[in-house]
């Protein structure tokens, strides 16, 4: 017999008593009256990012400049961006010498700042070996809590379609290692700043 | 008292102030839990349905497995399945040594560990670099984890300091980058003090460590051929394999490398994505007091161009399935929330225990593992049911040590001492009127001479006085009417 059929034969004999999977749709988890305010918040707080807001007529290349002016590397395949390299072309060692890497989120999450980032590049490094980090996200898809967003995700057809990964983001990478001091930066983003499309 | 545990927590009590600093660090984020506990109005129905969706779940899991097998394999990944420790690492030697890999990253895993992955791959002559920071600086200092999520935490900044001037040869050249480092592309207004850079003057800066940390570990993400990550999580219904981390490491060490290997242990899978929601809602504010880690990533293929391997492991875990009761334990996650809340561990630390998972769940899962070998940590335990309240998955770690102690006579592992007392405890009850004669003589013990009753002979006066007998006894005062 295989080692998988050993297991499963195992599991199978060792288990005495089953239980059902209880009714999540019971839970009450918590809502906000103003989502998209309590994003900006955690986003600023805990998660330790900068927030821009981008009304309509904004230019995303001016915001990105104006927060990181002394930015000599930019990476991005957002149409909207002139950036010297191309997460669809470049390779990941051009990527890790990125000094911003500019990138799309489709659903903020109010609760504790995460942003949902479906792998829409060929190299995701992008989004990790960047030294800052910018996430574009629309505020029209800021939900309260984590349970609302993966029920969108679960529904889309449109992520991991192309690329197999998506993750959330919430914040610069933080350590706090050594003798439990909080830093930004340990091996990922050492920024984030998310832009907030108001429509 | 003489098991491993309680002499090595003896040793640990000859600094207070390296307990009182752990103890303090460590209840430090049992409170910051606490208040992540109280900001969440369905914190027990989180709790209670975690609970649920684990026992559903492993009382299914061969179903579950085959799901999440089938998902894995058309989403084009290449699934293992490992009977042991053995078999697992012969399967990750296998995958990298047809890969022609010398060097491999890793985030940190709990099942690496238990299987000694690290040691059986260096000695097929693989480099194997941890990735976490805590995990690094061990592996640097040939150290042992001392707690599961937060595992070097008891290592001091000078310690650290130290290691790295004397282990990474470019020490230097990274140093001296970093004054130019916090400038470029650095925020135009501070976001926090603790995130702008130290002094560079001060050298074991945790800010100017960690820098040169990242830029040490940047080479390694660089020049190995393959990444290595644990699973917090296996979703049966998608095949997604997730892991969670504030350092952003287990995605460095995937999206650099073409190479993923995921070791996860069968006990991690969950259903689908609802259930999701509830536990990535739990284990960052339960592990480290956080809302959520910084990445909760979701790997369901391999990279353009890549390749991906999960090896699922029993090793132990279907035997513990049909532990009437122990099965329980299985629902564990692994966020170190009964270690940082446990009032003997804060105060011994995780090298007093003898299994390298210490505190409650490590109780438990050692005796699990190996009775004979790791029984000395069942004392490690004051029964105050403290990991029992915190648990997010409602695992009922003190009533299993409880268990686990009525078990260590048939052990041939009970305190000949704790025997003989109760067989006398047993000779008294059983005697109404060798008892009360007993009681009556007991305040007698007041009167003899210090030095008989606090030298270290008598447990009742140990690590305090012998404590004084009242003048009546409760049955006394029950019959007069006094109480």
């Amino acid at each position: 017999m295989s080692t998988r059929e050993d297991i499963l034969g195992r599991l199978r004999q060792n288990t005495r008593e089953t239980y059902d999977m209880p009714d999540l749709s019971r839970l009450q988890p918590i809502v906000y009256a103003d989502p998209v305010a309590e994003f900006k918040h955690k986003t600023t707080t805990t998660a330790g990012a900068r927030l821009v807001e981008m009304k309509a007529g904004d230019d995303l290349n001016d915001i990105v400049r104006q927060a990181y002016p002394d930015a000599r590397v930019i990476a991005s395949n957002l149409p909207e961006v002139s950036a010297q390299l191309n997460p669809n072309t470049a390779t990941v060692e051009e990527l890790e010498k990125t000094d911003v890497g500019v990138i799309r989120g489709e659903i903020g999450v109010a609760e504790n700042a995460c942003v949902w980032i479906p792998q829409a590049m060929k190299e995701r490094a992008v989004c990790f070996a960047s030294e800052q980090l910018v996430i574009v996200l629309s505020a029209s898809t800021v939900v309260s809590n984590m349970h609302e967003a993966y029920a969108r995700i679960a529904a889309s057809q449109d992520y991991f379609k192309t690329y197999k990964f998506g993750t959330f983001i919430s914040g610069p990478s933080k350590t706090a290692d050594i003798e439990g001091a909080l830093v930004y930066g340990a091996q990922a983003a050492r920024g984030v700043t998310v832009v907030l499309q108001l429509q | 008292m003489s098991t491993i545990h309680s002499k090595a927590a003896e040793a640990y009590q000859q600094k207070p102030e390296v307990v009182e600093r752990h103890d303090k660090t460590f209840f430090g984020v049992r409170q910051k839990r606490d208040n992540m506990a109280r900001a969440l109005p369905e914190w027990e129905d989180l709790r209670t349905l975690a609970s649920q969706i684990k026992k559903h779940t492993i009382t299914h899991l061969a179903d579950y497995l085959e799901q999440f097998e089938q998902n894995a394999v058309r989403n084009g990944v290449h699934v293992h399945w490992a009977n042991d420790a053995d078999q697992y690492n012969a399967i990750v030697y296998d995958i990298l040594s047809s890969h022609g890999v010398k060097k491999v990253v890793k985030s940190k895993s709990m099942l690496t560990e238990e299987c000694h992955l690290n040691d059986s791959l260096e000695r097929h002559g693989i480099e194997v670099i941890e990735t976490d920071l805590g995990e690094r600086i061990l592996q640097m200092m040939k150290l042992a984890p001392s707690h599961i999520v937060m595992p070097a935490l008891h290592v001091h900044r000078e310690d650290i300091g130290a290691t790295f001037r004397r282990l990474i040869p470019n020490y230097a050249s990274i140093a001296s980058t970093y004054a130019a480092a916090n400038a470029v592309g650095a925020p135009a207004a501070p976001i926090a003090p603790s995130a702008v850079g130290g002094s560079p003057a001060d050298d074991n800066d945790p800010t100017f460590l960690t820098y040169v940390a990242r830029m040490h570990l940047r080479q390694q993400f660089m020049e190995a051929e393959a990444g290595m990550t644990g699973a917090n999580f296996g979703i049966a219904e998608t095949g997604d394999v997730v892991v969670c981390t504030n350092e952003g490491n287990a995605d460095m060490s995937t999206s650099i490398p073409k190479l993923h290997i995921v070791s996860m242990g069968i006990e991690k899978l969950i259903p689908n994505y609802a259930a999701m929601g509830v536990f990535q809602r739990l284990l960052a504010r339960n592990g480290t007091g956080q809302e959520t880690t910084v990445y909760t990533s979701h790997f369901r293929g391999p990279r353009p161009g890549g390749e991906m391997h999960i090896v699922l492991v029993d090793n132990g875990r279907s035997a513990i399935l049909g532990n009437e009761e122990h099965w329980q334990t299985l629902k564990c996650m692994r966020c170190g929330a009964c270690m940082n809340t446990c009032p003997v561990y804060r105060r011994s630390a995780g090298y007093s225990y003898t299994y390298f998972i210490p505190g409650p769940i490590g109780i438990n899962l050692g005796m699990l593992r190996a009775p004979l070998q790791y029984s000395d940590n069942v004392s490690a335990c004051s029964l105050c049911c403290s990991c029992d309240n915190v648990c997010p998955v409602q695992v009922d770690l003190s009533t299993q040590v409880y268990r686990w102690r009525q078990q260590l006579d048939s052990l041939g592992k009970a305190d000949p001492m704790k025997k003989t007392m109760s067989r006398g405890m047993s000779f008294l009850f059983d005697r109404p009127a060798v008892y009360k004669a007993a009681l009556w003589m007991s305040p007698a013990v007041n009167w003899l001479p210090a030095v008989l009753l606090n030298n270290g002979l008598n447990p009742w006066a140990y690590g305090h006085k012998m404590m004084k007998f009242p003048k009546k006894s409760f049955h006394q005062l029950w019959k007069e009417k006094k109480v």
